[in-house]
């Protein structure tokens, strides 16, 4: 049934071509051409969540494109249509560039800075586009009655493609890693996503559409004027009927066109004379306003909330019974270091964080690291994950190694499945690891719906997907209950017993104590100590370092 | 060599409006973190404002400056309740959006005030000049150049030296310790906000007498503001300051020895330069991110 709504739709549209004047006719051919340009744009505002306010550049660039050549070969626009989407998609790939490097606020500053540059050039390089004269094309030669005809089953067709695309993208691997990216780009490329290529391709993606329907909105416009073509006004049109319609969603950018382009035809007819203009700059800026103030994820995901209603039974985490309880009995031998870190230098201006700290964790072992607080411990995680670079010192890591955060980082508006598949080398390995930490009810459920000792569960899932050889996980019983901190042991035993090496920091002493094989204390950016639990737990220079020197002969330990 | 030494003193000159018209833009980014992209649009609004001051009362556009200032202020203040504060929990997005909405409907509003028609203020001496060798001063240029030092030189003032500013760079370095330290986080945005809309504010009554405007020409406002703002890395004033120096040198230059419609070209090229090639701006510093992270 859900699969034939579209296509109903899709063979709904065919029709008013039949039955409707050219009004009507030219007003559908406006809301396809504005739906193809906002579904586009969702690509990279709403599913990646980089907002693009030059996106109208690529509608320009595509139809000069397009006429240029038509005119140029002599041939139709609608063949050289195409060949303004490449147009586009060049221009993205070369635009693309820049994101690699800029993130949030600057790369809506770069985006809205090409318009006005694009603008500029197709004005001034007259040789090429005609300049401020504006680009005639050829007329059409068919039927007068049939005019409209060709260009409303163009866009139509192209808007059912780029429907199609985005409904593909959504479901895919590469959707998931561009949705991870919005949700958090810096964890996101810690799984292995790589951000940049999924940025650039997604850049690419988005604009080729708009730059097809810019050759084929050109031809039906028969005369390119670069003001027009090149305006911000456009390109706010366009992220005004995602928004409203809702970024992210696949059908929310259609629905905000169905609604924006009859408003704006309806403004058109309402103000006539000097000061229509301004009149429909107000109108637009304020709905704007009113969608950002009071309807910010769009219409899409509002109707969805209201429709959703708590079910009658909710899902349950599985009592984990299978999880060993204690830690093997008799000596464990383990292979050789996995991990080796060496005269590790930190400093952050003037504070010196880590000060020659060496250690290393052995193959098949779970290693634990403490220390005081601001003794370097997470420093340490950062640099051995390759989030920082060190000032000095070696580090010998395995080829593939994950880690979890402190503060849990799903991916919030992903399922807990997606979150798994985010970063998956093998993703059929998903349901098998959700049934091991026993969520496997919660697959579906959108991951900040989760309390918080489940979301430690399924980050630890989530890094397990990579096949790590070495796990490091930064206080994995940090603000969970007791029995979810027994259920954590259990499984941190159980992966370790079938190969996972561990790296762990912990301030839950009693946990580090009976999970751990050997342990190293670093206090003051290196390390001071190393051994197995018992002793640590006896070593003067550990408790001076936790508790004082005054503790110590308070309490008569030091022997 | 004079027309080069010409250009380089109208660069200069220039600048230091533009290191003006984009204190504000900067002021409010360093602050708050928000590119206030209704910048350009309350410039012009600022322009209109001292066109009919001048207009219906004779009074000269630059003794103008502190009405047109405290008016804007206000309005400042106002945008800032009314929207900003409630954009803001949307996220960067959103915030900046609502701005460039903000943008679009003062840009309606002034055309239907004012009309769509370039608009002037054209005191006597709006025409006369004096010469250094073979070098000419405009007249309102140089006056224009040296306000825009003086309204500096208080801004710099006001930061450095009085309890408001260390509560502004104390909120800009971290907000969070702010609070936690008795710093009103919510009354100094309000007050950043305004006083960079204020500054704004100045900046358009002085370029209302050295070029005609119109409604639209906020769009220029801003791309200018914005290069200014990213040349200088974004929210630092001394930064900022020196790439208005840099940028008005380069518009200049390029007038004279491209084209006029080229120069329109030049905020643009540099805004996407700078941040392909160095985000942190040329004059901006790269700055410790490590603690935001976990």
């Amino acid at each position: 049934m859900r699969k034939l709504l579209p296509l109903g739709a899709l063979l709904v549209a065919c029709v008013p071509p039949f039955f409707v004047d050219s009004y009507y006719q030219n007003m559908l051919i406006m809301v396809f051409l504005l739906a193809i340009m906002a579904g586009g744009w969702n690509v990279m505002g709403g599913y990646t969540g980089y907002i693009s306010l030059g996106h109208s550049a690529f509608l320009g660039v595509g139809a000069y494109t397009t006429g240029i050549l038509a005119n140029a070969w002599g041939v139709s626009p609608f063949l050289t249509a195409p060949l303004g989407g490449v147009a586009a998609g060049v221009l993205a790939a070369l635009l693309g560039l820049v994101t690699a490097r800029a993130r949030g606020t600057v790369f809506i500053i770069v985006t809205f800075a090409l318009l006005a540059l694009l603008g500029i050039v197709a004005v001034n390089w007259s040789s090429l586009t005609n300049g401020s004269h504006g680009l005639v094309l050829a007329i059409p030669t068919w039927d007068a009655a049939y005019a409209n005809w060709p260009f409303y089953y163009a866009l139509l067709g192209l808007l059912a493609l780029t429907v199609l695309m985005s409904w593909a993208i959504r479901r895919s691997r590469f959707g998931i890693g561009l949705l991870a990216i919005r949700d958090d780009e810096e964890k996101a490329a810690g799984l292995g996503i790589n951000t940049p290529r999924h940025k650039l391709l997604a850049f690419v993606v988005s604009s080729v559409p708009i730059g097809v329907a810019g050759g084929i909105y050109g031809y039906y416009l028969s005369f390119l004027d670069p003001r027009a073509m090149f305006t911000i006004v456009a390109s706010i049109t366009l992220v005004l009927a995602a928004l409203l319609g809702g970024a992210g969603t696949l059908w929310g950018p259609v629905i905000g066109a169905l609604l924006v382009e009859p408003f704006s035809q309806w403004t058109n007819q309402q103000f006539t004379g000097p000061d229509a203009g301004a009149w429909r700059l107000v109108l637009f800026g304020g709905v704007l306003l009113l969608v950002v103030l009071f309807l910010p994820h769009g219409i899409l995901p509002e109707i969805q909330k209201r429709l959703k209603r708590t079910p009658a039974t909710a899902p349950v985490g599985k009592r984990l019974d299978h999880l060993p309880v204690a830690r093997p009995s008799g000596p464990r031998t383990f292979g050789p270091a996995l991990l080796e870190v060496t005269g590790l230098h930190k400093g952050f201006g003037g504070l010196r964080v880590l000060d020659g700290c060496s250690f290393d964790v052995k193959r098949g072992s779970i290693t634990g690291l403490i220390g005081p607080n601001g003794s370097g411990k997470t420093t340490v995680f950062n640099l051995v994950h390759g989030l920082l670079r060190a000032d000095s010192g070696t580090i010998s890591r395995p080829p593939r190694l994950a880690r979890t955060y402190q503060l849990t980082r799903l991916f919030p508006r992903l399922t807990v499945r997606e979150n798994l598949l985010a970063g998956a080398r093998r993703p059929e390995k998903a349901m098998e690891l959700l049934e091991f930490i026993g969520l496997a009810d919660y697959a579906d459920k959108l991951a900040d719906s989760l309390s918080y000792g489940q979301q430690k569960l399924v980050e630890l899932a989530q890094v397990l997907m990579l096949d790590p050889d070495l796990v490091l996980l930064d206080e994995p019983a940090g603000g969970i209950n007791p029995t979810q901190i027994e259920q954590m042991a259990g499984l941190i035993r159980q992966l370790n017993s079938s190969g996972t090496t561990f790296l762990i920091v912990e301030h839950n002493m009693p946990l580090v104590l009976s999970l751990c094989d050997e342990v190293h204390v670093l206090a003051n950016g290196h390390r001071i100590a190393s051994g197995t639990p018992q002793e640590i737990q006896r070593d003067p220079l550990v408790l001076d370092a936790y508790l004082g020197a005054d503790f110590r002969e308070l309490h008569g330990t030091n022997s | 060599m004079v027309t080069f030494l010409q250009s380089l003193v109208f660069g200069v000159l220039v600048g230091g409006v533009y290191a003006l018209a984009s204190s504000g833009l900067s002021l409010i980014f360093g602050v708050m973190r928000i590119v206030n992209l209704a910048h350009g649009g309350l410039m012009v609004a600022a322009a209109f404002l001292t066109y009919t001051i001048w207009n219906s009362t004779g009074l000269d556009p630059f003794l103008a400056i502190p009405l047109v200032c405290a008016a804007l202020f206000a309005l400042g203040c106002l945008l800032y309740q009314g929207v900003i504060r409630f954009a803001w929990r949307g996220g960067e997005a959103s915030i900046i959006l609502a701005t460039l909405a903000l943008a679009m409907i003062i840009e309606g509003v002034l055309a239907l005030v004012w009309g769509a028609e370039p608009h002037n203020v054209t005191p006597s001496y709006v025409n006369s000049s004096f010469r250094l060798g073979p070098i000419v001063f405009p007249a309102v240029q140089a006056i224009g150049f040296v306000i825009a030092c003086v309204l500096l030189g208080a801004l710099y003032l006001l930061l450095n030296g009085t309890w408001l500013g260390r509560g502004v760079r104390a909120a800009a370095a971290n907000p969070t310790g702010a609070t936690l330290t008795g710093v009103r986080v919510e009354r100094v945005n309000v007050v950043t906000y305004a006083i960079g809309v204020a500054l704004t504010g100045a900046a358009g009554a002085i370029v209302s007498v050295l070029a005609p405007f119109m409604p639209d020409s906020g769009d220029r406002w801003i791309g200018i503001g914005l290069a200014i703002v990213v040349l200088g890395g974004m929210g630092s004033l001394a930064g900022g300051l020196a790439g208005a120096l840099l940028f008005g040198i380069a518009e200049t230059m390029t007038t004279t020895y491209v084209s006029t419609a080229w120069a329109t070209a030049v905020p643009f090229v540099v805004i996407i330069a700078v941040l392909l090639v160095r985000p942190q701006g040329i004059f901006g510093r790269t700055t410790r991110r490590d603690v935001m992270a976990g």
